[in-house]
């Protein structure tokens, strides 16, 4: 290889790659990028987020390399694949290929030259881009971010760039480039970005079930071209707290060079490839694949061939005349479409978003398993996928199209032809569709195979017409439209190419950021859920709208477009002329008319999104309401509710409420109240009030409605405060499709009576509503002994028992179901009244209605939607289950019935009111239930748990109360697994609720169980997941029926207090039921009042045979906090058979270690069979981090020929 | 008639491709003669409405093609200087996508009509061939299938005879003979034997200007009499062209065959009057523009009116 004229190779593309749009534009948005993540958008899962709190830097090397591997996997891959990828292709087009091999110039020379040099552009753009992070983050920092920035350090920057960018870009540029030059097709280019985005969105980035074998994960850190997998699993999966984050350099082993060397290795290897095929083809050893730059056979007239004398050309009749606008454009589209058929492109890309797009099947959802699928659900959960995927074939493949006739020299004889330009565009078009098409009917059979597969969930073709007919086929439109346009615009492939990629990187951007909205949201990113219960009701006419506003945005792209096309080339001195401000404005305007609609459209969405109920107009209503009432108001004494009794009528066509009813209330404080406030509906009109029956004006404090009592209502008195009034929920609609958890759409409503003042006035102020997350206060802290008072219950609303007598009037056809029995029903006037009266009081109610089938059960129905069916037997399982097993347990069940309600999937979530749970459809109904892991009975017995568990025993307003509602109830959940489901099934369950806790906690977040409030991220997880682990462990040390039998006095002894119970009362109580108190208080300090969460480790695991008996020895770590008692087991055999299947018996020995924080010990364990494998913890009874390291295989040593027995059947040492 | 008029095109550089051309082109066979980078394509470009001039009007009929080249579209036939096809189409798949693309129809059918072509053209035997496959005459001949494809009123054919052999050459010299009734047919060329063999008229154009406008008999007709033929050594051909206006100088067997251009009829020693050809009367006519190897020669042909040409 000569230097000189390798760097002459090197030089001529490097400054050629300069002077095109790509480097360039890619700079801009890395530069915007760098910038909004200088903002703290970017930082890692870690840190403590309470005020002063240790945050993790955004210039940490963990950060950086998180982002860093990141922008270059799916930002830089495709500017590089465009870059690299046609490097050899336009000297093919630009036909200097064969003169440039006419010199000295080898093959070699010529195919590493290009390639280094387009790679050193795109490293001059990373070195740019980390020069602007630099800058962004130390040089010019945001002033409110100064806690996310770290000090300054290079090798925070340096290392992510050596150790993550440059490998893959290496891989990326050389892969792209051997595709382009090998197969001379510019799409396939494109190949190995998109596979990248699909494989890694699908499985290799972040798909990390608990199941999932540690082989398969090592190959898949090893595969994964960016290094955002092994950074995951390695070092991010598992929060190993803030300060090591923003102090720790991102420390490398095996699999990680393996990986790296596995990238660089793909990457040079096909640029050497793609030398040594360059060479045999330029030579015409080998022929080249593609046919536009084949050389030119000599074709001769064969031998014989007879020339007659033709007959005049006028003999031929031939006419012309104009060609019809669609013949036009369908003979352009059949020859498109030849080319698409005979291309490898659409052969490659389909089935790579087929995978994708099937993906789904890996998805997880409740307690990590597999979710039911369905019709709508695919659509929907697609859709996301196929608008990038497709959006990026489709601007692939126009850009190529519209290239082609250049590309080809075509274009002189091409665009001489009558064809009207418009013809030629939609012939075009219409071809690429078919690319769109042939991936969506693709998808459609994948799923259609993925539901017969699935065998529960029939086909129907409604929600895919639906979904990716109506709502996704506009953003093809307009996508394809935009891509012509800017080709027209620009006349540049690459330029078209970058602004392509730009605008598809600044929409994904602006949504990750929240940004974006009904108004902007042109590819429907994120702003559909589908529920086959209620479809699209919530946000029918945002979507109408939208639709229509892209629509009219297509059409006005393609009438620029046909104007702009450059079939003629354009005189540069009237080009000038044209861009005169007069010429320009007079060229805009004959656009107007085309923008009228989207224009106009877009005006109404932003208007309506302003007022909706996610709007500015809402948030100031809302604001004003915290901020005239938050001084005052706060914590002031209220009365109890004594009773209620409402009058809802549910207008479901027209998504209305009327409400007329009345709050008994009782004075329960020591002294006499004057004023009582109740908040009321932001949406609610035609309101009147009352006061002991007599017409009544409260003051209006921002819907806080003040009552001043004629006389101060003295302890004890009551006084029945009335209400009437009109209104819905939500009104208006969304910002950008979100869901919402109180609604009453054409379908269903659903009201908890307690979340909020949607239906019904709520008791007091509700510091909740009104302030954003910025400008919430830190909780309030409490002294260790706060329990030792009397609290106040979590809601107002639950203060005391009251009863209920609800009557709601719903269409005929629909069902309403109400907390309380069904005292009467009643049809007139085509709409039915049920009436629910309370034969116990409660402390909640709530209200849904919905048109359903019914399941009866022992003591349990359930009401769901009719074809939902597929997990009944589950469910009424886990609620018969429910009243029979937590009634032993925990106290009897006070009312005589208990309904399970479903409502569309607006929002995913279950809440266990007395007598009347509402679960929404996507929680439970749609579980993909197993026989291993039936999450469809555990969520339905968590739900039902909390009869006991929050309505029954009410909990304190003060940290760790929630524990007892949430965490118990998981804990009752385990238990009643265990009774109803088997032990294999309840260690499943204990294994996902562990691994929900390893993998969501915030290591410097976490607070004690008893000081937690659910105000911090990874709270919710460790309320229910260590909260009920916790307690698992507590059984365990106490033992199972001392267990119950506290638990159970425990809720009798405060189920009627007028305190209420915190944590801490808990767990005073249950120490008398504790058989070893001092054992006992050492749990409670560890796992109550501090935190800790082992983490063992299993190494040098080996076994010899003296005799008959084994003797493996093992050493064994503690590599993360607290010190448990811990069995270890030497293991061999399956321990839960499969059904029907011959395997191994399971055969265990055991020791007991105890192992605090880093400390490690050897263990020795006998056993009279062969062992397997070593395990830590084998009946799950102590929650620790990464169970599935906690173990290792045994090393079978020779046969010892004499040597004495161990002295011990289990010794370790500290 | 197609009547051009004031037609500038000027790139950016600047380069003035064109300055200022006015030409009435009548009927039939009409030659636009000239060197390389003269202009000619341009000029075919922007009339085949591709190229968007600076200035100027062109009209086919009374018609402003360039204001509405849709209208002209329909009935041009275009055979470009460079020129590609799709190469996944065979001969005959892309002649009948053209047939369809023109709006062109016959009694027989577009399917047949694109195998009488392709036979008109000697490519029969390729037509199920991918035009990948077809050599650059082969490509050639395909592109003027298609430019003569239908009934176009304009037929602009550029370079059409680069790269045909001699027997190819001579067919498709009788194709356009046959075209050029009854329509007009630009022939773009520097070749000066094409313009002689086919058009009765032609213009020869010069850094963007036209120099001449004449028929190839005037042309001949003007040098009568001072064309003279010798032979000389090549050391003695230096000298004879600083003296003389030498037309043409073929080498013969280590001695130059030389031509020279004398208007006023006094010829080098030994040699003797010969007849003009087209060839000498082009290269006279580019040495009077200030073109080829000296000052303008006395009793050249004409150069182009300033007013209109035609």
């Amino acid at each position: 290889m000569n230097a000189r004229r390798l760097f002459e190779v090197f030089r001529q593309e490097f400054r050629h790659s300069l002077r095109r749009p790509l480097p360039w534009v890619l700079f801009v948005i890395v530069g915007l990028l760098a910038y909004g993540m200088s903002t703290g958008n970017a930082t890692i899962g870690s840190g403590n987020t309470a005020v002063g709190g240790t945050k993790a830097f955004i210039t940490s090397e963990f950060a950086i390399a998180q982002l860093v591997a990141m922008l270059v996997g799916i930002i830089y891959a495709f500017f590089v694949a465009v870059a690299a990828g046609m490097s050899v292709i336009r000297d093919e087009e630009l036909k200097v290929g064969e003169l440039l091999h006419a010199t000295p110039l080898t093959p070699a020379e010529y195919v590493w030259g290009k390639y280094a040099a387009t790679l050193a552009g795109f490293l001059v753009v990373l070195a740019g881009n980390l020069a602007l992070m630099i800058l962004f983050n130390h040089g010019v920092p945001h002033g409110e971010n100064a806690e996310v920035i770290g000090p300054f350090a290079w090798p925070n920057y340096v290392r992510p760039l050596l150790l993550f960018a440059l490998p893959s870009l290496l891989c990326m540029a050389g892969t792209s480039f051997a595709l382009g030059t090998l197969t001379r097709r510019p799409i396939l280019v494109f190949a190995f970005p998109v596979a990248t985005i699909v494989l890694g969105v699908a499985l290799m980035w972040n798909w990390s079930p608990s199941w999932l074998s540690p082989a398969v994960n090592g190959l898949l850190m090893v595969l994964d071209p960016t290094g955002i997998r092994w950074l995951n699993e390695t070092w991010l999966n598992v929060d190993r707290g803030v300060d090591f984050y923003n102090s720790a350099g991102v420390g490398t082993d095996g699999l990680f060079w393996m990986n790296r060397a596995v990238v660089v290795f793909l990457g040079l290897g096909a640029v050497l490839l793609t030398q040594w095929r360059f060479t045999a083809t330029l030579r015409g050893t080998r022929a080249v694949r593609r046919g536009r730059v084949a050389p030119v056979m000599a074709v001769m007239p064969e031998a014989g061939t007879p020339r007659s004398e033709a007959a005049p050309l006028a003999s031929l009749g031939m006419r012309s005349g104009a060609t019809g606008f669609l013949a036009g454009a369908w003979q352009v589209a059949r020859v498109e479409l030849r080319e698409l058929r005979t291309h490898p492109g659409l052969y490659l890309f389909v089935p790579m978003i087929l995978a994708q797009t099937l993906s789904s099947v890996v998805s997880v959802g409740a307690f990590d398993t597999s979710l039911l699928q369905t019709p709508g659900g695919l659509a929907a959960e697609a859709m996301n996928t196929l608008t990038l995927l497709v959006c990026l074939l489709l601007l692939f493949y126009t850009v190529e199209s519209l290239e082609r006739e250049r590309g080809t020299g075509f274009g002189a004889i091409f665009y001489a032809t009558p064809l009207r330009t418009g013809s030629l565009l939609l012939g075009k078009a219409l071809a690429n569709t078919v690319v769109a098409l042939a991936v969506l009917l693709t998808a459609l059979a994948g799923d259609a195979i993925l539901l017969a597969v699935q065998g529960k969930v029939p086909f129907r073709i409604e929600p895919f017409v639906l979904c990716w007919g109506l709502l996704l086929t506009p953003t093809f439109l307009v996508w394809t439209a935009f891509a012509m346009a800017l080709f027209a615009l620009t006349g540049s492939r690459y330029a078209t190419y970058a602004l392509g990629l730009g605008a598809l990187t600044l929409t994904g951007f602006l949504q990750l950021r929240g940004r974006m909205n009904w108004a902007f949201n042109w590819d429907l990113w994120s702003a559909t859920r589908w529920s086959d219960m209620s479809v699209f009701e919530l946000d029918r006419l945002p979507l109408i709208l939208n639709r229509v506003m892209v629509l009219g945005l297509a059409a006005f792209f393609v009438v620029l477009t046909v104007r702009l096309f450059p079939r003629l080339e354009a005189d540069a001195t009237r080009a000038m002329h044209r861009l005169r401000p007069a010429a320009l404005a007079r060229g805009a305007l004959g656009l107007v008319p085309l923008l009228v609609v989207p224009l106009v459209v877009w005006a109404v969405l932003w208007f309506q999104v302003e007022q909706g109920w996610e709007g500015r107009r809402m948030k100031k209503l809302a604001k004003d309401y915290w901020r005239q009432n938050a001084a005052t108001w706060t914590n002031a004494p209220l009365p109890a509710m004594a009773a209620v009794d409402l009058d809802v009528m549910l207008d479901p066509p027209h998504r209305e409420f009327r409400v007329a009813g009345h709050y008994d209330l009782v004075n329960l404080n020591g002294r006499a109240l004057e004023q009582i406030p109740l908040t009321g509906g932001f949406a609610w009109d035609s309101l009147s009030w009352t006061m002991d029956g007599v017409p009544y004006q409260p003051e209006d404090r921002s819907r806080l409605y003040v009552f001043t009592l004629p006389r101060p209502l003295a302890p004890g008195g009551r006084v029945r405060l009335g209400f009437r009034y009109r209104g819905g929920c939500p009104t208006g609609i969304s910002r950008n499709g979100a869901g919402t958890m109180e609604f009453i759409v054409p379908s269903s409503a659903v009201f908890t009576g307690f979340a909020g003042p949607t239906l019904v006035p709520q008791l007091g102020f509700s510091g909740e509503i009104g302030p954003e997350a910025k400008d919430r206060p830190e909780p309030r802290r409490y002294p260790d002994d706060v329990w030792r008072d009397t609290l106040p219950a979590m809601l107002p609303l639950a203060e005391t028992w009251f009863d209920t007598r609800i009557r709601v009037t719903v269409p005929e056809g629909f069902r309403a179901n109400a907390t309380g029995v069904l005292e009467s029903e009643t049809t007139s006037n085509g709409r039915r009244t049920f009436t629910y009266v309370t034969d116990h009081p409660v402390h909640l109610f709530n209200v849904v209605a919905g048109r359903w089938a019914e399941k009866r059960g022992e003591g349990a129905t359930i009401y769901h939607h009719p074809a939902h069916t597929y997990n009944l037997e589950g469910m009424m399982q886990a609620l018969s289950g429910s009243r029979r097993w937590y009634s032993e347990w925990f106290g009897p069940y006070p009312w005589r019935d208990l309904r399970l309600s479903e409502f569309p999937a607006l929002r995913n979530y279950a809440q266990g009111s007395p007598t009347n749970i509402t679960f929404s459809e996507g929680i439970g109904f749609l579980t993909k239930s197993e026989p291993k892991a039936d999450a469809a009975f555990w969520v339905t017995a968590h739900e039902a748990a909390h009869q006991w568990w929050g309505n029954i025993l009410v909990p304190a307003d003060r940290p760790g109360a929630v524990v007892l509602s949430e965490g118990m109830s998981h804990f009752s959940t385990a238990l009643l697994v265990g009774q109803l489901k088997g032990r294999e099934q309840q260690l499943a369950f204990l294994r996902q609720i562990e691994d929900q806790y390893a993998n969501t906690r915030q290591a410097d977040s976490e607070r004690p169980l008893t000081r937690i409030d659910e105000s911090r991220a990874g709270d919710g997880r460790i309320v229910y997941d260590k909260g009920g682990w916790v307690a698992w462990m507590m059984m365990r040390l106490v033992g199972r029926e001392s267990m119950l039998r506290g638990s159970r006095d425990f809720i009798a002894a405060w189920r009627d207090s007028r305190d209420h119970a915190v944590l801490q009362d808990y767990l005073a109580h249950m120490r008398r039921y504790a058989p070893d108190s001092t054992a006992y208080d050492a749990f409670v300090q560890q796992w109550y009042w501090e935190v800790v969460v082992p983490e063992y480790r299993v190494s040098a695991a080996r076994a010899v045979k003296r005799g008959d008996v084994w003797e493996v020895r093992a050493r064994v770590r503690n590599a993360g906090t607290g010190r448990m008692p811990v069995q270890i087991a030497v293991v061999r055999g399956v321990r839960f058979a499969d059904a029907g299947k011959q395997q191994e018996p399971w055969r265990d020995a055991r020791a007991t270690v105890v192992l605090g924080p880093k400390e490690s010990g050897e263990i020795v364990v006998r056993c009279g069979f062969e062992p397997e494998r070593v395990v830590v913890d084998p009946d799950f009874e102590v929650l620790q981090l990464e169970r599935q390291k906690a173990t290792a295989r045994v090393d079978l040593e020779k046969e010892a020929v004499a040597g004495p027995p161990a002295a011990a059947p289990v010794r370790h040492r500290v | 008639m197609l009547s051009i008029q004031s037609l500038v095109k000027v790139y950016p550089g600047p380069v003035a491709a064109l300055q200022g051309i006015d030409l009435d082109v009548p009927l039939g066979m009409f030659g636009l003669l000239g060197p390389n980078g003269a202009g000619k394509s341009t000029l075919m470009r922007i009339l085949a409405g591709l190229l968007e001039p600076t200035s100027g009007r062109v009209t086919l009929d009374g018609e402003d093609v360039l204001a509405r080249p849709e209208r002209l579209r329909a009935r041009l036939g275009y055979l470009p200087q460079d020129f590609g096809f799709y190469p996944h189409l065979t001969g005959e798949q892309m002649l009948v996508h053209l047939l369809r693309l023109k709006g062109v129809s016959a009694p027989v059918g577009q399917q047949k009509l694109a195998g009488e072509l392709l036979e008109r053209v000697n490519l029969s035997y390729a037509a199920r061939r991918k035009v990948k496959a077809y050599s650059g005459g082969m490509r050639q001949r395909l592109g003027i299938a298609q430019a003569i494809a239908g009934d176009p009123r304009l037929l602009i054919v550029d370079e059409p005879t680069a790269g045909l052999d001699p027997e190819e050459r001579l067919r498709f010299y009788h194709l356009l003979a046959e075209l050029a009734e009854g329509r007009t047919v630009i022939l773009s060329t520097h070749i000066v034997e094409d313009v002689a063999v086919l058009c009765p008229r032609f213009t020869v154009i010069r850094d963007g200007r036209l120099i001449a406008h004449t028929t190839p008999r005037e042309a001949r007709a003007a040098l009568d009499g001072a064309i003279f033929e010798g032979t000389v050594t090549p050391a003695e051909l230096p000298a004879l062209r600083r003296a003389r206006a030498v037309t043409q100088a073929i080498l013969v067997e280590g001695r130059h065959r030389v031509r020279v251009h004398d208007a006023s009829g006094a010829p080098p020693p030994g040699f003797e009057p010969a007849t003009p050809t087209l060839e000498d009367a082009y290269l006279v006519m580019m040495r009077a523009s200030g073109g080829a190897n000296g000052a303008p020669a006395a009793g050249a042909p004409e150069p182009a009116r300033t007013g209109r040409a035609s």
